[in-house]
């Protein structure tokens, strides 16, 4: 039997400022090179979100668009928590993690309440962050990327996605990037993260497959994208003055 | 006037879009209105007296429906014709919107659109053709839809849709079948090339599968003879001249598809003499860019700055043209282009430009096949120009603002000519 996967996005009208939505075409593409279905539904309507998705990807978005990402995220609150309890994986980045935590203090005192789904919370740093990021994660490997956010994240230290090696992460001095909690994974990592580190797309494939009682295998279309991604980030390491992969 | 509310919505979001952005917006009245009213499309295409008239099919399909929509125009008929886009609903709509009535109809004889074999499939369902006219299925784009089977299974389903005729490449063996499968249901009119042609096309006609036999000049439209811009057709078995908007046998078979079509569309009214006039009327066909002459051969330039140019310039690339793509040291973080959906290229001969390997990640991503990965710009022209003269389009070279001024300094081109994009 064909295993059929469905990756819900949400909002990525709002939430793709860095393409970070693409992320669940990185999963379903994936999905597809290992012998599986796959569709990716954008939600950007409560009623768009499909009945038992396979896995959630939230991008990040511009200040302007909180209230309204975080709306819609409010409205499919109940739906968010049980996936997350089944181990449906949900993939957060940027203002998307913000929005999952338990709000963002803004400059002006105000705060958007959050989802409360993550420990921690965003608040305010003293300049925005915008370069290369090299992470250390217990789970998945050399994480390496992009990072680009005005705020630090505190409160997320009993549980992140790994150590700084280049770059901020979370910020406030931790040397901490990110949060995870289950197979929820929150990070500042923007852009298409999980083609950059296929380990970390293939683990949430692998966990998405076993809930669905199959086995995954990389196809081999994803081992040629994936020589394509080991020379970007080559280029990445070598520029930074990181050891190589 | 049951669309009147979702039309008028459509014309104030395009009235918002434009205030907010001067020129621009176009396919958000589309998005619009196809969310509030998801029946507006295909009636609006089922109403036109003349008739639906759909293109489809691997490749040709773009110039195929210019020449018919000329052919057709020169006739006297009033046309209504899609701009190609990525995303056909959406464009199609909005496209609509711009000439509709508050009914929803448009006040012209027929309509004639190109359609994507993926997106064409999809819609197609809801769809009453007069006309379907079919060019080819080929192996060039078979790493975007897996296999030829598969190209071929979603054109039968828009040819399934068809109430009058027909219209397909007889010396495609797929499409040929396709017709058969159709035969009792509706009529059929035929074109393709004579052997001698056949034989004196070096790299064959490209389809994934060649019909076995050529078809009778008696029985449709055949292509003759074809020298440079110049071709012979023979149609109803009279020999016409046609100047063609560019070299090569595709161009003129695709002519002899377009007249086929204006034959099946125009019936007793159908001058095969008015028809090549306009036919021959018709621009060169390049893409958004600046076509430039090295060495005796030319070469198009289309540069991308950010995601909007990224995928409006590239959806405007001939699919079957050679292409060199690099990216440089000007975009820090390629993430941001990542919303750009690159597979209308289809496949990139080199990718190139110090952020090769992750421009290459993302065509991957996007199923385009990659030739290879050169990190050296310079020995990535030099090859690109190298490489002998396609059969079918023109080699384009696209490129970030870093890597064109890399690439004219490399080819000792003036700085001052900037590319027009």
């Amino acid at each position: 039997m064909t295993v059929s996967i469905t990756v819900a996005v949400i909002a990525p009208s709002l939430l793709n400022t860095n393409g970070d939505a693409e992320n669940a075409q990185v999963l379903a593409r994936r999905a597809r090179w290992g012998g599986a279905e796959a569709v990716v539904v954008p939600v950007e309507h409560p009623d768009d979100l499909p009945p038992d998705p396979d896995a959630i990807v939230i991008g990040s978005g511009s200040d302007a668009d909180l209230e309204a990402a975080r709306d819609l995220l409010l409205a499919i609150h109940d739906e968010l928590r049980v996936a997350a309890t089944r181990g449906v994986p949900i993939l957060a980045v940027g203002t998307g993690l913000e929005l999952l935590s338990w709000g963002i203090e803004h400059d002006d005192n105000t705060v958007t309440e959050g989802l409360g789904l993550v420990a921690g919370r965003a608040v305010a740093n003293t300049a925005r962050v915008s370069d290369d990021i090299v992470v250390a994660s217990p789970r998945f490997g050399r994480l390496v990327g992009f990072e680009n956010h005005a705020r630090a994240y505190v409160g997320a230290e009993g549980s992140p996605l790994g150590r700084v090696a280049y770059g901020v992460g979370n910020g406030r001095d931790s040397s901490q990037e990110g949060v995870v909690m289950g197979e929820v994974i929150g990070t500042h990592l923007h852009g298409p993260l999980l083609a950059k580190n296929p380990a970390m797309a293939d683990h949430l494939l692998a966990s998405m497959f076993t809930r669905l009682g199959a086995g995954y295998v990389a196809g081999e279309r994803a081992v040629e994208a994936d020589k394509h991604a080991a020379r970007a980030r080559a280029a990445i390491l070598e520029r930074l003055g990181q050891t190589a992969d | 006037m049951r669309y009147a509310p979702a039309i008028l919505v459509g014309r104030s979001v395009r009235t918002l879009a434009r205030l907010r952005k001067p020129g621009g917006g176009s396919a958000v009245p589309g998005l619009v209105v196809n969310r509030i009213a998801p029946g507006y499309l295909a009636h609006a295409l089922n109403s036109f007296a003349g008739g639906l008239v759909i293109v489809s099919g691997s490749s040709g399909k773009s110039t195929t429906t210019k020449m018919l929509v000329a052919a057709l125009r020169a006739h006297g008929r009033s046309v209504f014709t899609n701009p190609s886009t990525a995303n056909i609903s959406q464009g199609l709509t909005s496209a609509l919107l711009e000439e509709a009535d508050l009914s929803g109809r448009i006040a012209r004889d027929i309509a004639v659109l190109e359609m994507d074999e993926g997106h064409g499939a999809l819609i197609a369902p809801q769809l009453s053709p007069r006309v379907v006219a079919l060019t080819n299925v080929m192996v060039d784009q078979i790493d975007r839809f897996h296999d030829p089977e598969m190209v071929a299974g979603m054109l039968a389903r828009i040819a399934h849709r068809a109430t009058g005729t027909v219209v397909v490449n007889a010396d495609d063996a797929h499409l040929v079948e396709l017709a058969e499968a159709l035969h009792d249901r509706v009529q059929f009119l035929r074109f393709g090339v004579t052997t001698e042609v056949l034989d004196r096309s070096r790299h064959g006609l490209g389809h994934a599968r060649q019909s076995e036999e050529r078809l009778p000049a008696a029985d449709g439209v055949l292509v003759t003879a074809v020298d440079g811009r110049l071709a012979t057709l023979s149609v109803d078995g009279f020999e016409h001249t046609i100047n063609l908007p560019a070299r090569g046998v595709h161009y003129a078979t695709d002519a002899a598809a377009a007249l086929a079509t204006a034959k099946a569309v125009l019936g007793e009214a159908f001058d095969a003499g008015v028809a090549c006039a306009a036919i021959g009327a018709i621009p060169p066909v390049f893409g958004r860019g600046e076509v430039v002459s090295i060495d005796g051969q030319n070469v198009e330039f289309v540069l991308v700055q950010n995601p909007a140019s990224f995928q409006l310039n590239i959806d405007t690339v001939d699919t079957d043209a050679p292409k060199l793509f690099a990216i440089g040291s000007d975009v820090r973080d390629p993430s941001y282009f990542w919303p750009v959906d690159t597979s209308a290229l289809g496949s990139v001969d080199i990718v190139s430009g110090s952020k090769a390997a992750e421009l290459a990640l993302q065509l991957a991503y996007d199923d385009v096949r990659i030739g290879r990965v050169e990190d050296d710009l310079a020995r990535a022209i030099d090859d690109f120009l190298a490489a002998p003269p396609p059969s079918r389009g023109m080699k384009t070279i696209i490129f970030s603002a870093d890597s064109m001024r890399r690439t004219r300094a490399h080819l000792g081109l003036t700085a001052d000519t900037e590319v027009v994009s």
